[in-house]
């Protein structure tokens, strides 16, 4: 089978080596863009199956120029969980306990 | 354009991952496309920790909460005439609020139905995937899930996977 892989995260691609891989600069959780952007998501798509039948070895990274459309710093909060996470919930309290260990 | 793959983390979280050790798979695997797209068929596979409420239960986030660091292992099948309305998410890693909009954005069953039927696809297969991205430990990835993933699609005679690790 072959494989081709859209990631948020192209670092990963280049350090571990996959098959084949699309990068796009969209937040965590949005793969092919936003909610109902339809042209969007079929955009990505395109690229990815072109990649499949264009790539004639391992480890070709090409990296779309799509914008996400929302400033920065609020897409920065928007696709994080309304709660930590239970591993970061953990964190922040043994910096807590640390803290309060020194103090 | 490069794309800046920690624009969007926090930058504790950013220099974690920068500073992470990885093993790299060496040689890269790769299969080259046996067939036309217009002949093939395709499997989706997502981390994005959904589910088809009607069919199977959510992922196991009561325990990844009593244990913080265990992620649920195994996966869930989608149909190909899933609606959205059945689509269940249980990540609390990220924020399930778009997902349960439109799936399309992890997990592009609906956009691939229309590539289907404009024939520049061969067929999306049966069975989708979709996994819980937060595996501290992915033994059991590779060694049990992995391969019966795997095995379903090879029954399902899929020719081509599409994966959007979320």
């Amino acid at each position: 089978m072959s494989t081709v892989l859209v990631t948020l995260m192209p670092f990963w691609s280049e350090r571990l080596g996959v098959p084949r891989t699309v990068g796009v600069e969209f937040p965590y959780g949005h793969l092919l863009g936003q909610p109902g952007d339809r042209d969007t998501q079929m955009g990505v798509i395109r690229a990815a199956l072109k990649l499949l039948t264009e790539a004639t070895g391992p480890g070709e990274v090409r990296e779309l120029d799509y914008v996400w459309p929302q400033e920065t710093s609020e897409a920065k909060r928007d696709w994080q969980p309304p709660e930590p996470s239970p591993i970061i919930q953990m964190m922040i309290d043994q910096r807590r306990g640390q803290r309060k260990g020194a103090g | 354009m490069t794309v800046d793959s920690f624009k969007f983390l926090p930058r504790s979280i950013a220099a974690y991952y920068q500073n992470m050790s990885v093993q790299r798979e060496d040689p890269v695997p790769f299969t080259p496309l046996a067939k036309p797209l217009d002949q093939c068929r395709f499997a989706l596979v997502t981390t994005a920790g959904i589910h088809d409420k009607g069919q199977e239960p959510p992922f196991d986030a009561e325990r990844e909460k009593r244990e913080p660091m265990w992620g649920d292992p195994s996966f869930r099948r989608l149909a190909k005439d899933v609606s959205q309305e059945a689509i269940g998410a249980s990540h609390l890693h990220t924020n399930n609020r778009d997902v349960l909009l439109d799936m399309n954005i992890v997990l592009p069953v609906q956009r691939f139905l229309e590539l289907e039927s404009e024939g520049v696809i061969g067929s999306l297969a049966p069975t989708s995937y979709s996994f819980m991205g937060y595996q501290p430990n992915t033994t059991e990835w590779r060694q049990k899930y992995g391969p019966e993933a795997a095995a379903i699609m090879k029954q399902e005679e899929v020719d081509a996977v599409l994966l959007t690790p979320s």
